[in-house]
């Protein structure tokens, strides 16, 4: 079943002249569609200013989108009134990529498990302390961490934190923004397992924004890859993984070091080209088109749409002759 | 011939209650023209020993054993031939490069100004020299680019400006730390494919500091694993991925995902502190493998097999 629906959704910000600098719109995310299943893991990659972060504000109505819909279970987030707008928010919970940064450095540990439970009203106060325990238990933490703050913990232990505080009002969805990238491998670890226990246990789906391909490959069912604002491939992990359409796609999994170069022995792709245009300046036709090794005639001037190949979503004109 | 060769270095930080020890007796050779790759995770002490090299200890550190650089002593040298050292013959490039860049400041006059401080080169000869340096990096319209400020460049250019300041008096030994993880992945392969090109056209030795195996892997030549400012497996690249001996070593890799389904094996707890550090080996108490006389006393650093040592009491020749 459907959880999470975004349709045509679009998030331009208004950029004034400084100075010598640009003035427009930069469009941060720029017709993204993609749809969240119950009990899955869904991806969205890509390279920095591609958009995926701001996603993750306009599921959570964190930021309000230009055009466009969020959908939960079919109803549109943007009209929800105050009290509906609570009760979305207990069941779609966010995870952000720096644990300093996003714990309250003045609240011990227990006042940040217990606020979700307070402001949702749903354990009555004698027995809040035994619910923070049995919460903090689940993401591997100990009753004696309650009355500590923030700062007395390691990277690995406050991302646990930030993993309970969302966890305590039981929601369905858990946005993870690069939930890993703060972190050390053995810690990297560590998380990872934990999730993939809450996500057996629990049936929480993930909408899992990461530029790490291997964790990617690893956590997922299935993959959005964004540049520019769009989605240019969307697909099943292991399909894409095994064979990406997009030229994109294709580069970006080759970019990626591999561990075991002896073993592979696949043949490293030329490393692209240029950069990421500025997304207040995006190209005309197929945004990727001045980096791609693959372009050819229509790319500089035709839009390609998202749209099926072979099973799978890709906006190229290589697989979808326009 | 080893152009770099640490000799039983110990880093320590003042306290107030006595030296902490961040980095102890290290010791690993860099051969001319070598890609060394030098791992570990956040705290392990490998960019505190990037400093040391460059002479840059940090105020309240201060180093015991040696540091030879082509035959001489750098712990020995004084302020101004230390100074004549760095970013002539070692040079160092950070992970940073906004940071590290002055933002006032032209990218041409910051390159041209170790020009003319170090070649004693004029302004105009430097600044001409900037131009090429800019181009040998692979800037395009390097002669538009130098009259530019850092924030107008993108991350992946700007590392390419530290990287044409720091080669700019031709160095023998470049040490980059972190030099990609603050890039995307496509950028990080154009950087990576830089410092390889550099490397073969300079014959450039160079300290490559990071705690991605992956780029590692496809990278370095030789691969040095530090835990808790210790050395605890070095090794050729090749050979350490194919037969990692010490348990941290299969620990690290046995907790980067690969196959989906099967559950990861990560290394449990955390990184002791410099100043509880345990007994013994430093890795005995989030070891699998540990047994009771790991705590007793810390193992040397053995030679297992030709060219690969191992710091560790379980594993033997």
């Amino acid at each position: 079943m459907e959880l999470l629906r975004a349709v045509s959704l679009r998030k331009f910000f208004e950029v004034k002249k400084v100075l010598k600098g640009d003035s427009g719109f930069l469009k941060a995310v720029d017709g993204v569609d993609f749809s969240l299943a119950e009990d899955s893991v869904l991806a969205l990659v890509g390279e920095s200013g591609c958009g995926k972060s701001t996603v993750a504000r306009l599921v959570l109505r964190l930021t309000e989108p230009t055009s466009g819909s969020v959908l939960f279970e079919g109803r549109d987030i943007l009209g929800l009134d105050r009290r509906q707008l609570k009760a979305f928010r207990k069941s779609v919970q966010i995870v952000f990529q720096d644990p300093f940064a996003s714990l309250n450095p003045r609240r011990t540990v227990y006042d940040t498990i217990s606020e979700p439970l307070v402001i949702h009203n749903l354990v009555p106060r004698p027995e809040m302390k035994d619910a923070a325990v049995e919460i903090l238990g689940r993401v591997g933490l100990g009753p004696e961490v309650l009355n500590r703050y923030p700062h007395e913990f390691s990277g690995g232990q406050r991302q646990r934190i930030c993993i309970a505080r969302a966890l305590a009002v039981s929601p369905r969805v858990i946005v993870a923004d690069e939930p890993l990238s703060a972190l050390d491998v053995s810690i990297q670890a560590q998380i990872i397992n934990l999730l993939q226990d809450l996500k057996k246990e629990s049936r929480i789906s993930f909408l899992f924004i990461s530029h790490d391909l291997r964790v990617v490959q690893y956590f997922s069912d299935a993959v959005g890859v964004m540049y520019l604002g769009k989605i240019v491939e969307h697909a099943g992990t292991d399909e894409l993984f095994e064979k990406p359409f997009h030229p994109y796609t294709e580069v970006l999994l080759a970019s990626a070091p591999r561990i075991y170069p002896v073993e592979t022995k696949k043949v490293h792709a030329a490393p692209l080209k240029g950069e990421v245009p500025s997304p207040l300046h995006i190209p005309p036709g197929c945004p990727f088109h001045p980096r791609c090794p693959k372009r050819f005639e229509p790319c500089d001037r035709v839009v390609p749409l998202l749209s099926e190949s072979h099973g799978r979503l890709v906006s190229c004109h290589l697989w979808n002759p326009y | 011939m080893s152009l770099l060769e640490l000799r039983d270095l110990n880093i320590f930080f003042k306290s107030a209650s006595g030296p902490v020890p961040v980095v102890s007796h290290l010791s690993f050779p860099i051969r001319e023209s070598q890609i060394f790759g030098l791992a570990g995770e956040s705290g392990c002490g490998k960019s505190i020993t990037a400093l040391s090299i460059m002479g840059l200890l940090p105020a309240g550190a201060f180093l015991e054993g040696e540091i030879l650089f082509k035959g001489r002593d750098l712990t020995q040298l004084d302020g101004e031939a230390k100074r004549r050292l760095r970013g002539n013959e070692i040079s160092m490039v950070f992970q940073e490069p906004m940071t590290s860049l002055n933002p006032v400041l032209t990218v041409g006059y910051q390159i041209a100004e170790v020009l003319t401080t170090h070649k004693g080169m004029t302004k105009k000869d430097a600044m001409d020299q900037a131009v090429e340096l800019l181009r040998s990096v692979k800037i395009p319209s390097p002669e538009a680019r130098i009259k530019d400020y850092p924030h107008q460049l993108s991350g992946g250019m700007r590392q390419r400006v530290m990287i044409a300041m720091a080669i700019s008096c031709n160095p023998s030994l470049l040490i980059a730390d972190e030099p990609t993880t603050a890039l995307d992945v496509t950028i990080q392969a154009q950087i990576l494919e830089l410092i390889q090109r550099l490397r073969e056209e300079r014959r450039m030795s160079i300290l490559f500091i990071t705690h991605d195996l992956g780029v590692i892997a496809e990278n370095a030549a030789r691969v040095a694993i530090m835990y808790a400012g210790s050395l605890m497996e070095l090794a050729d690249t090749e050979e350490l991925f194919r037969n990692p001996l010490h348990p941290y070593t299969r620990g690290l890799l046995e907790s980067i995902p690969k196959e989906k389904g099967t559950p990861l094996k990560p290394i449990s707890g955390t990184v002791p502190r410099p100043e509880d550090l345990p007994e013994g080996c430093r890795y005995a108490g989030r070891c699998r493998e540990s047994d009771r006389d790991c705590g007793k006393t810390e193992p040397d650093l053995l030679e297992i097999s030709p060219n690969h040592f191992v710091r560790c009491s379980l594993v033997r020749t």
